[in-house]
This record gives structure tokens, C-alpha cells and sequence, in this order.
């Protein structure tokens, strides 16, 4: 026998208050955990999705739509720039380089983005299988459209014209799966990536009028350019002199998204501070239920004392108690955040048609077993207390 | 062997002070203390127990001035040389019967012998409850672990605060008896406590509070 058998045979006497406690704790950490992973994993997707990006130019008009549409792919382009005049713009030495996209296309609603070899490099994505674009109407499928539409390389589709799923028309001239890429749990994930003529081509067929064959480099459009500066001093200089002295527009998509989140993260935090209450209230419980254990037990802890037990191992036995319990709802918490997380993300990743990566920081999960272990380490000294005060003749004078 | 001199007591924020008279008990002589309720019995028994601080006096027991000793040293010695039988509580619930005599060799810092916790409950005819806790053990098997808690460390001292009044004739004699014989063969000095007027012949020494 010994102190721990003690408290274990305390911690089983009455298994239902017991599971009740560790109950309400571990619900309170699994909020907490699960709040501080979405938000870290919301957070780095928004920073991996920007993958080497540091400027987008693109037509004039909201610079967040420049950004959600060009680096996010999420929202409607601002318009097309000129090919020739976007090229021109990164001669500059601070620039290391500029990847040009040109939207016009989905299929299924995936977007087909024509861009050059260049862009795969901004996410590191590497093949699958297959081979990169070589040649007109060929594409590479992000690994979320290939898991999605279910073509294997070597099949070919008609693309609609347009962002939107429904209300274009086909275009005649097939797309050819040549390869897929490896999920990068990034934007690219969801893109169908072919290279610049393939949309243009696409266009020129469908417009002839326009173009009337003569398509050179001068007339070519692009929807915009994603820019990696080799300086981060460009940051300060580079995008003002385009707004200023061209009729493009440059954004800066750290600066953008950092701007967006900070209103869609008021969302966030309050659910953090919500926590922290669910928190602070499981650790009341806790001290409530330790407290009314000690006074409960209070005949027993005397009957110890004049077993010879003193006061020390009293407190050691409640303490030892205290933590059991804290620790099964910690380990418990995490389990139910993870279960959490995971179909949150599913649900995510259903919406959104992009994979996140589930995230679960040592720092944070450090962090939040260090504030329940700070929270129930106070809880158990407030209970303890009136073990130190205990008046043990007086308690065994007055038998139940 | 058991001591007292000039012992006084007082409850902080209460005026009334006990004086006891002195007590002096060779080996094997046991004492039986009687008084109506409220004159101070259970505060006799708790600071021979060391529960309770004198206000001034001696209290020696085996020579040792227990009076003089910390807190801390209090409880050691309480649990190695003093065994306490209450009325109605006898063992932590938690526990059960086997349990609880460990408990009780734990805290006394005494050897845990399996034997000598089966030949002691056999002794006292309760060996059939040894994993029962106390809640399920009947109020004469409860009473007979009480007796067990208070002797499994073999201690100098047997303390009994009424351990009959919650029983009829028949097992009042039975369970005293028991305490006499047990107290005999651990060459302890009992003291027991009442107001129970049925066990007085058995008793030589009487104090009369």
C-alpha cells in the first residue's frame, strides 16, 4: 500500500462523479486545442497559398480581387494586361522572377490556369505521373482535381468557357491529360495547369473574328503576373511605381490577406476566448469537485491522520487524485479535438476543394497542457487547503 | 505504560478548561474512563492520542513526552504506538478491509505481511470479508475491523472512544472481551472510554471523570 494505491482506490470509489469531471475538462481541451489548430492551420494555408509570391500585378481595379482571383484562385479576375508590358516590368534586377497566368477556362469547375513551367516551382510541386506541358491544348491536373473528376493521363475533356461551372459553352477542341502533380496542401492542388498558348489558342478559335490569325506577342494578353522580388527592399518601391506610372495595378497578397484576416479573424478569437471560459469553468469544477471530495472525505483523511498519515500525505493523495484526473481529460481533450479537427477539415476540404494539412504544434499543445496544469494546480491547492486546517479531533468528536 | 500529570485543556474561543486527574498505568493495566457526555472524555482520549494539544500537563506514554513533540513527530508516533477504535466509523470507505489494514501498516511505517493481516482477521472471525468494503460488512464485523485497525500494528496504547454503545448486550460483552484479550496479547495498555454502565465489572482500574 501506498499513497498513489490510495489515491487510485479514491479516484475509482465513485466512478461516475469521477467520469463527470473528466468529462467537462477534456470537452473544455478539446476546445481550446481544436480552436488553436484550425486557426494555425487557417493561418499557414493562407501563408502556403501565397507559396513564393510576393507581388501580384494585374489589372487595375480592388487589389483583394486581384489577389483572391491570382493567388487564391478564388474570386473573378480584374481584367487582362498585356503580356508584353508585364514582361517589360520584371527586367528589374530586384525582381527574381515573374510567372505569368491567363485564365478563361474550367472544367467542372476547376479552373485551368495557362501559365509557364515557372509556376509549379512557386507551390515546389513535383509530378505524380505523366510529364509537364509541352505543347498546346495539353494539361497537368492538380492532385485534388484528379482525385475529384477522376480522368487518368492520357484522357482528354472539353473545357467550358469561363470560371463558372455552368452557363458557358464547350469549347470544341479537347484538353489532353498529360500529367498529375503531387498534393502540395496548397492552391495549386485544385488548378488545372496547362500552359499560356492553350488559352489563347482556346480563344482565338472561339473569337476568330477578333484575332483573325494574326495573334503576335504585342496583342497577347495575360490575366495577370506573380512576382518573387530577390530584394525584400522592392517591397517598398516596386509596387508604387507600377500603380503610379502604368494602367496595371500591384498587389501585395501578404499585405492583403494579412488585412482580410485580421476582420474574418474577430471570428477566431472569439471562439478562443469562449474556450478560455469553458476552460476557466471545467477548472472550477474540478476545484468544486476536489473540494467537495475533501470535505466528503473528511472523516476518512482525519481517520488517516490517526492512522499516523500526515498532512503532507494527505495532500500528496488529493493532489495525486487531482492530477489523474487532469491528465485522463488531457489526453482525452486531444483525442476528441483531433476526431474534431479532422471532420471540420473534411468538411473544409469538401467546400473548398483543396486538402488542408491537419497541424498539431508541440508549441501550442505545450502551451495548453501547461495552462490546464497551472489551472488544476490551483484548483487542487484551493481544496487542499482545508486539509491543512483540518481540526482532526473535532472531525472524529462528530461521527457520521 | 501511560502517564499524565496535571493535564488542562481548553477550546480556542470557548472558556470552559478541563482538568483531568492523573493518570498512571503500569504494563498490561487497563483503564476504564466513565462520565456523562460533555465532560470531556473524548478530549481525554484525543490527547492521549496526540489529536489534541494540552494546555499544560504531561503526557507520557512508554516514557516518551509526547506533549513535547512537533506535529509532524506527532503523527509518527501516533502511528506506530497508538491504536484509535471509534463508535460507528471504523475504516476509509474507499478501501476494503485487506486494503485498509495496509493502509493503516503504511502509515504506522510498519512491515505489510499478508499472513499476519489473514491470522489477525481470522482471530477476529472476519476473515471471509477481507475484500468487502466497509459499507458492505455488517455493524458487528464493521466494529470487529475497527478493533483490527486499531491493533494490526501492534501498538503501545489502545484508545476506545464508546466502542459499545451502538451495540446490543450480547455483542457489547463479546466485543470488549475481544479487546481485553487482544490488548492482552499485545502487551498494550487499554483505555477505553464510555458511559456504557454494562462493561464496568470487567474492568479493574476505573477513572471517573
Amino acid at each position: 500500500m501506498n499513497i498513489w494505491k490510495i489515491s487510485i482506490r479514491n479516484f475509482r470509489f465513485k466512478p461516475l462523479y469521477t467520469l463527470l469531471g473528466i468529462l467537462i475538462l477534456s470537452v473544455s481541451i478539446a476546445l481550446l486545442v481544436g480552436i488553436q489548430q484550425l486557426d494555425k492551420s487557417f493561418k499557414q494555408q493562407l501563408d502556403n497559398n501565397l507559396g513564393d509570391i510576393d507581388m501580384v500585378v494585374g489589372a487595375k481595379g480592388s487589389p483583394l480581387q486581384l489577389v483572391l482571383a491570382s493567388v487564391l484562385h478564388v474570386d473573378n479576375p480584374t481584367g487582362n494586361i498585356s503580356f508584353k508590358e508585364a514582361k517589360s516590368l520584371i527586367k528589374n534586377p530586384m525582381i527574381e522572377k515573374g510567372v505569368p497566368i491567363s485564365y478563361g477556362d474550367n472544367y467542372k469547375g476547376y479552373r485551368i490556369v495557362g501559365t509557364t513551367q515557372d509556376f509549379p516551382k512557386l507551390y515546389n510541386a513535383d509530378l505524380y505521373e505523366g510529364r509537364y506541358v509541352q505543347k498546346s491544348m495539353e494539361v497537368v491536373l492538380g492532385s485534388t482535381v484528379a482525385e475529384a473528376i477522376g480522368l487518368q493521363v492520357g484522357d482528354s475533356f472539353q473545357s467550358s468557357h469561363g470560371l463558372a461551372e455552368t452557363g458557358g459553352h464547350d469549347h470544341d477542341e479537347p484538353l489532353t491529360i498529360v500529367g498529375i502533380y503531387k498534393p502540395t496542401h496548397k492552391v495549386m492542388d485544385r488548378l488545372i495547369i496547362t500552359g499560356l498558348e492553350t488559352v489563347w489558342d482556346a480563344h482565338h478559335h472561339a473569337d476568330e473574328s477578333v484575332v483573325d490569325g494574326h495573334v503576335t506577342n504585342s496583342e497577347r494578353e495575360i490575366t495577370s503576373m506573380l512576382v518573387s522580388f530577390r530584394n525584400p527592399m522592392a517591397l517598398l518601391t516596386i509596387p508604387r511605381s507600377i500603380n503610379e506610372n502604368t494602367n496595371m495595378q500591384a498587389a501585395l497578397p501578404k499585405f492583403e490577406l494579412e488585412r482580410l484576416y485580421q476582420f474574418t479573424g474577430v471570428g477566431v478569437k472569439t471562439i478562443t476566448w469562449i474556450a478560455y471560459a469553458i476552460l476557466i469553468i471545467s477548472c472550477i469544477t474540478i476545484f468544486i469537485s476536489l473540494y467537495r471530495m475533501v470535505r466528503d472525505r473528511a472523516f476518512d483523511l482525519a481517520l488517516m491522520r490517526s492512522y499516523g498519515a500526515n498532512r503532507l500525505q494527505l495532500v500528496k493523495m488529493v493532489a495525486y487524485e487531482g492530477f489523474l484526473i487532469a491528465s485522463m481529460a488531457f489526453v482525452i481533450g486531444v483525442l476528441l479535438s483531433q476526431i474534431g479537427v479532422y471532420f471540420i477539415l473534411e468538411m473544409i476540404t469538401d467546400q473548398y476543394k483543396q486538402r488542408m494539412p491537419l497541424l498539431l504544434g508541440p508549441i501550442e499543445l505545450l502551451q495548453t497542457a501547461g495552462l490546464v496544469a497551472l489551472m488544476v494546480l490551483s484548483s487542487i491547492c484551493l481544496a487542499i487547503y482545508p486539509i491543512l486546517k483540518m481540526n482532526i479531533s473535532k472531525i472524529l468528536s462528530y461521527e457520521k | 505504560m501511560v502517564r499524565t500529570e496535571n493535564l488542562t485543556f481548553q477550546y480556542t474561543n470557548e472558556d470552559t478548561v478541563f482538568k483531568f486527574p492523573d493518570i498512571s498505568l503500569g504494563d498490561n493495566q487497563n483503564l476504564l474512563v466513565l462520565g456523562k457526555s460533555g465532560i470531556g472524555k473524548t478530549t481525554l482520549l484525543h490527547l492521549l492520542a496526540g489529536l489534541l494539544s494540552p494546555m499544560d500537563g504531561v503526557i507520557e506514554i512508554e516514557d516518551e513526552p509526547i506533549h513535547n513533540l512537533s506535529s509532524k513527530q506527532l503523527d509518527r508516533f501516533r502511528g506506530q504506538h497508538i491504536g484509535l477504535i471509534f463508535q460507528n466509523n471504523h475504516a476509509v470507505q474507499s478501501l476494503n478491509v485487506v486494503e485498509n489494514l495496509e493502509t493503516r501498516l503504511f502509515f504506522a511505517q510498519r512491515k505489510i505481511s499478508n499472513t499476519m493481516i489473514t491470522d489477525l482477521l481470522e482471530d477476529l472471525d472476519i476473515a471471509e470479508c477481507k475484500r468487502k468494503k466497509t459499507r458492505e460488512l455488517s455493524e458487528g464485523q464493521r466494529q470487529r475491523l475497527g478493533i483490527a485497525m486499531a491493533i494490526v500494528h501492534k501498538p503501545k496504547v489502545i484508545l476506545a472512544d464508546e466502542p459499545t454503545s451502538s451495540l446490543d448486550d450480547d455483542n457489547c460483552n463479546k466485543v470488549i472481551q475481544l479487546l481485553i484479550a487482544q490488548a492482552k496479547a499485545n502487551n498494550a495498555n487499554l483505555i477505553v472510554i464510555t458511559h456504557d454502565q454494562r462493561i464496568k465489572p470487567l474492568f479493574t482500574h476505573k477513572l471517573e471523570l
